[in-house]
This record gives structure tokens, sequence and C-alpha cells, in this order.
């Protein structure tokens, strides 16, 4: 039995390299050392100033929540984020690029975008195909 | 077009001085990069309305063989009030579908050489201006440098063609972000070792041990010399019940590490659990004495190994 809970504790490998990687101290308990582990400590330089795991958590499903997505499926979706992905997303659900599409373009903007397009600085309007050199 | 107006262009785009990448590739293309190439075989999706984000992750899905249509994918990438999806999510959800999302190097010739072999690309776009940004996500399935083209799954388009100067500009706008989306058993042609173990990382925290198993033994066939990988696929096994296995592993490892204590550590455990004690307690005693960072671990396993030998 004793056995099985340091498994239970091994796959708390990876919180244990979340950990790591936050330079907090974590308790000494048997088990396996976890491939996270293993990896932090082959890696070179590990960014410190990452929040805590658990609270950006819940911060980023009460942004996908008022971001109007499902509360049931905004739970499995915060569960899918790596910590990685979470710490990316924490906080800017508002304002990083969220691939879309182009509508609403006003006349001035219209014609500086067809300019750019013509010049291929920009690919807005798929009616701009610039001869092929 | 009269110089004014240039000048003002420029001043409008703002900040776009250093040289593009694909202006090196048109001039003298590597030689590891063939002159052309394209994925006729890659499934297209026409999006609907900003919906992009979900579009591309199925035409990536259902390329690596994870059936999904965009329709699937719309409440696990979609963001209604943003009307669009976040990179964050597009690579969570991959890995939801048993795929490995490996973000690729900032690098035009990366995305190219991914394509070259055989792996489509997904990539956001900014196809406005930095100050007036239309986001877009499309993916890459060709290019041909001798008439300086790319070729992308894009929008309602099954066969978008743009210079190679114009995507880069749209993407360096969106800060060069760039994704595969790999069968586990499968490596990026781009990949690098501690990048990959990254992504294969998440996999262990979702219990996924199958996937994590079978994508960390790529990468050590990749990287012979890779703890990291090493581990991860001994750790796999053992989570999925296979001692015998993850003992093999772990001895494999410590034939080309020798003394390395974790490895030591995990093979104790490994031994212990298929009924081997008496090896057991030889590999945690090893373990203990090598010492280092884990050492209060490996005390522990010592102690649980002689509980159960009734020491």
């Amino acid at each position: 039995m004793n056995m099985k809970r340091g498994v239970m504790r091994g796959i708390g490998g990876v919180v244990l390299m979340t950990l790591t990687m936050l330079g907090l101290q974590t308790p000494a308990c048997a088990g396996l050392v976890g491939t996270g582990a293993v990896i932090a400590q082959q890696q070179a330089a590990i960014d410190r100033g990452q929040l805590s795991a658990a609270l950006s958590r819940e911060d980023v499903r009460q942004q996908l929540v008022a971001m109007g997505v499902d509360p049931q499926a905004a739970q499995e979706r915060i569960a899918a984020l790596s910590d990685q992905e979470l710490q990316a997303v924490a906080g800017h659900v508002q304002e990083l690029p969220a691939g879309g599409d182009i509508l609403g373009v006003a006349v001035f903007i219209f014609l500086v975008l067809l300019i750019t397009d013509i010049l291929g600085f920009t690919h807005v309007f798929p009616f701009v195909k610039k001869t092929v050199h | 077009m009269p110089g004014g107006a240039v000048l003002a262009l420029l001043l409008l785009l703002g900040g776009c001085a250093a040289p593009l990448q694909s202006a090196r590739l048109l001039d003298t293309p590597p030689a590891e990069l063939s002159l052309a190439a394209e994925l006729t075989e890659v499934p297209f999706f026409p999006q609907e309305r900003y919906q992009c984000g979900p579009a591309a992750l199925a035409t990536v899905l259902t390329w690596s063989g994870a059936e999904a249509s965009p329709e699937d994918l719309l409440s696990e990438v979609y963001l209604p009030q943003r009307r669009g999806s976040l990179q964050a999510e597009l690579s969570a959800a991959s890995r939801h579908h048993g795929r490995v999302p490996y973000v690729l190097e900032p690098d035009v010739q990366a995305v190219l050489a991914e394509v070259q072999a055989g792996h489509p690309v997904v990539v956001l776009l900014n196809l406005g201006l930095s100050w007036y940004p239309r986001w877009h996500y499309a993916v890459v399935v060709g290019f041909d440098l001798r008439r300086d083209l790319l070729i992308m799954r894009s929008g309602t388009e099954r066969r978008d063609v743009i210079s190679l100067e114009t995507f880069e500009w749209t993407w360096r706008r969106a800060g060069r972000w760039a994704m595969v989306v790999m069968p586990p058993a499968e490596l990026p042609r781009t990949a690098r070792e501690l990048p990959y173990l990254q992504a294969v990382l998440p996999f262990e925290q979702a219990g996924a041990w199958e996937t994590a198993g079978t994508a960390y033994a790529a990468a050590w066939r990749q990287w012979p010399e890779s703890v990291g990988a090493a581990m991860g696929l001994g750790n796999s096994e053992y989570n999925r019940g296979d001692y015998a296995a993850a003992a093999e592993t772990f001895r494999r490892l410590l034939a080309s590490h020798p003394g390395f204590a974790p490895a030591l550590n995990n093979l104790a455990l490994s031994l212990a659990q298929s009924g081997d004690l008496a090896a057991a307690e030889h590999y945690a005693a090893e373990a203990v004495a090598a010492g280092g960072a884990q050492r209060e671990v490996y005390a522990e396993t010592l102690r649980e190994i002689h509980a159960r030998m009734g020491r």
C-alpha cells in the first residue's frame, strides 16, 4: 500500500516541477522522481516571475465565462491548459490576439488597407491578387 | 506612387525596419530546403464567420488522423465575445485530441522545413496593420521559392496563394507564431530536445500516460542521450502499471548514465512493484549513496522498501 501511495505522490511530480519552477520549497516525500523535475534541472533559465498556477486557473475560468464561454465548457478548457499556457493567458484574455475574421472596416481604413494590400504588406482583401514575379 | 505617399505609408506601417527573412531564402535558398513542396492531401474546412481558429485546428488534427470538425472544436477553442480563438487554447485542444502541439522557432525557414517534411503548419497572422490588427489563423501547406509563393488553407479559400514577403509581413506583425500538431509517435522536423519534452510534459498532468509514453519513446530514439526523454518513458510505463517495462527503461538509462540517482530511485520503485524487493533495496541504497537534491526522497523510498521487507 505504501508503494501505491508513493506512485500517487509520483504523479504529483509535475506539480513538484511547477513549484520548483516557481522557486518554492517542496516538502520531501517518497515516490517517483517526476519527469518534470529532471527536465527542469536540464533547463538553464527558468522564468521565476510566474504567478501561482492555482490562483490564475480560477482567474482564467472567470475570464472565459465573461467572454461568453459556457461555464461547464470553461471548466474543461482551463483543465486542458498546461501551466505554461495558463501563464500566457492569465490576465490577458481581453487583449491577446484572437484569430477571427475581417469585418466592419471603415472607409479610411479600407483605403489604407487596400493600398497596403496592393503593396503586399497586408493581406486583408481576397480580391487583391498581386501578379507573381 | 509619389514619394510623399510612400513616406506616409511607411509611417502608417511603422516599425518594420528589420530585413525580411524570406528575402534571404529567395536570394540563396538553403541547400537543405527543396525549392518547392505542396501538401495537396491536407483537408480543407471553409470557415464560418470569425471561426478560423476551429477551422485551422480541424485542418491539422484531421491531417494527423484525429477526426475533428470545426463544429466539434467550437466549444473547445472559441471565445464568443472576442470572436476568435487564443493560441494557448489551440495547443491545449490539440493535446485533448491526443496530438502533440509544438511551437516552431520564429523563423520562416522552420515553417518551410516542416511543410517539406509533410507537416502542415498553423500560423497566426495579422492581416491588417499593427495599429489596426486583423488576427487570422491559417494553415501553410506549400511553397515555391522559384516563384516566390506560399500556399495556405485560409478562410474560405482552399488554396490561398500569396508571396513569401506578404506572408512574412503579416506573420511578423502577429509575433511569428507557428505550430505543428503531431501524432505522438512522430517528431516535428525542426524539434529541439527540451522544447519538445516540455510540449509532452502536460500529457502527464492530464494522466494521458499512453500518449506521453509514445512521445517520450520517439524523443529518446531521436536524442539517445536525453535523460528527460528516458525518465519520461519510464515514468509513463510505471504510471500505467507496466512495472517490468519501466524497470527495463530505467536500467537502459542507467547503462548510459551510471549512478544517475533519480533513475536509481525510480528503478527501485519499479522493482518493488514487481515484487523483487531485494533488487529494489539494492538500487534504493545506491540512490541514497548518490545523494543530490532529491536525497530525502531516496531515503524515504529505501525506508518504505525496508518496511515492506518487514525490517
